[in-house]
């Protein structure tokens, strides 16, 4: 090995034993988001109910992921529409909740936790949304995250 | 007629006794919400400082978890839902309080973590200079100590 090849490889190595040593203390970069997912009763993405009566209960389970490089205080808000019911990335549903759950968690992990709902009125195409709000330590207030979910029922007179 | 007068007295303890537990007013809702956010802010930050938050996140959950069986149980069992919340509120001011300690070891930490990080690096690179400047030499001494017992022969 020649001499400037040696000097090479020592500059090499000791850039990244530096990178190595301050590897920890460099901010965290990457995208920040957070998850909302609704889970059938056997806690996996399937066995949703079709076809309930007015006033039945049923189980889903609520899975909640935060990735905002932060804890978080979520919310998440059951609510009962139908097709008519606008709902979309920007614009939560114009509707009362009929369920609110509230949960903190650290930055990178995850909550899967029981609901028990049931619908109050009877028709095709029934929805349940489910909408994720998360708490803004600056307003002091939830906002919408834009993250909503929902599953599609028809709801027959009890 | 003593009898009478005693169970009368008893009646009337009774009913004084049920309008004396009332349901939670929204205000006590509020009131305990309110002692959750407050706490989520001290967590936040102390976890942006780099405190472990861990534990305040699961008192903080407990906190929220008495505040929502307060609310179903509000209607039915007014006294139970009043002392949840009550327990909520003062759980959530102990989290609050507890986070400003987190933070300030999180800081610490923190600190102590970018002094060895800094030295660790300045270490490697004035080992790297030293090679660099005294490399060649420390070399030709290893290699003379390594072959001083070698003799070199003429061959042919």
């Amino acid at each position: 090995m020649d001499r400037e090849t040696g000097v090479l490889a020592l500059a090499v190595v000791t850039i990244l034993a530096v990178l190595a040593a301050i590897y920890p203390i460099l901010p965290a970069n990457g995208e920040n988001f957070s998850e909302l997912g609704i889970l059938g009763p056997g806690q996996k993405i399937a066995g949703y109910p079709t076809t309930v009566a007015v006033g039945q209960q049923f189980t889903l389970y609520v899975y909640v992921g935060n990735h905002e490089g932060g804890a978080g205080y979520y919310q998440v808000l059951v609510k009962e529409g139908n097709q008519a019911t606008v709902v979309s990335n920007s614009t939560s549903a114009d509707l009362p909740p009929v369920l609110t759950s509230s949960l903190v968690l650290q930055d990178n992990s995850s909550s899967i936790y029981p609901v028990n709902l049931s619908m109050r009125t009877a028709g095709l195409n029934q929805r349940l949304i489910f909408e994720l709000w998360m708490f803004n330590s600056t307003t002091t207030s939830f906002a919408y995250t834009g993250l909503f979910a929902q599953i599609w029922l028809n709801v027959t007179a009890s | 007629m003593r009898a009478a007068l005693l169970i009368v007295l008893f009646a009337v303890m009774l009913v004084v006794g049920s309008q004396g537990v009332s349901a939670a007013s929204p205000a006590t809702f509020n009131g305990a919400a309110s002692a959750v956010q407050n706490a989520f802010v001290a967590v936040q930050a102390a976890g942006r400082d780099g405190g472990n938050i861990s534990s305040l996140v699961v008192k903080l959950n407990d906190a929220l978890a008495l505040v929502q069986k307060a609310s179903a149980e509000n209607a039915t069992a007014p006294s139970q839902a009043l002392v949840d919340l009550q327990s909520a509120t003062s759980l959530a001011q102990g989290v609050q309080s507890s986070a400003a300690t987190v933070a300030q070891q999180g800081t610490s930490a923190r600190q102590l973590q970018l002094e060895l990080s800094v030295t660790a690096a300045a270490v490697i690179v004035g080992i790297a200079v030293a090679f660099y400047v005294y490399g060649d030499r420390i070399y030709r001494r290893l290699w003379l100590r390594m072959y001083r017992g070698q003799v070199v022969k003429k061959v042919g």
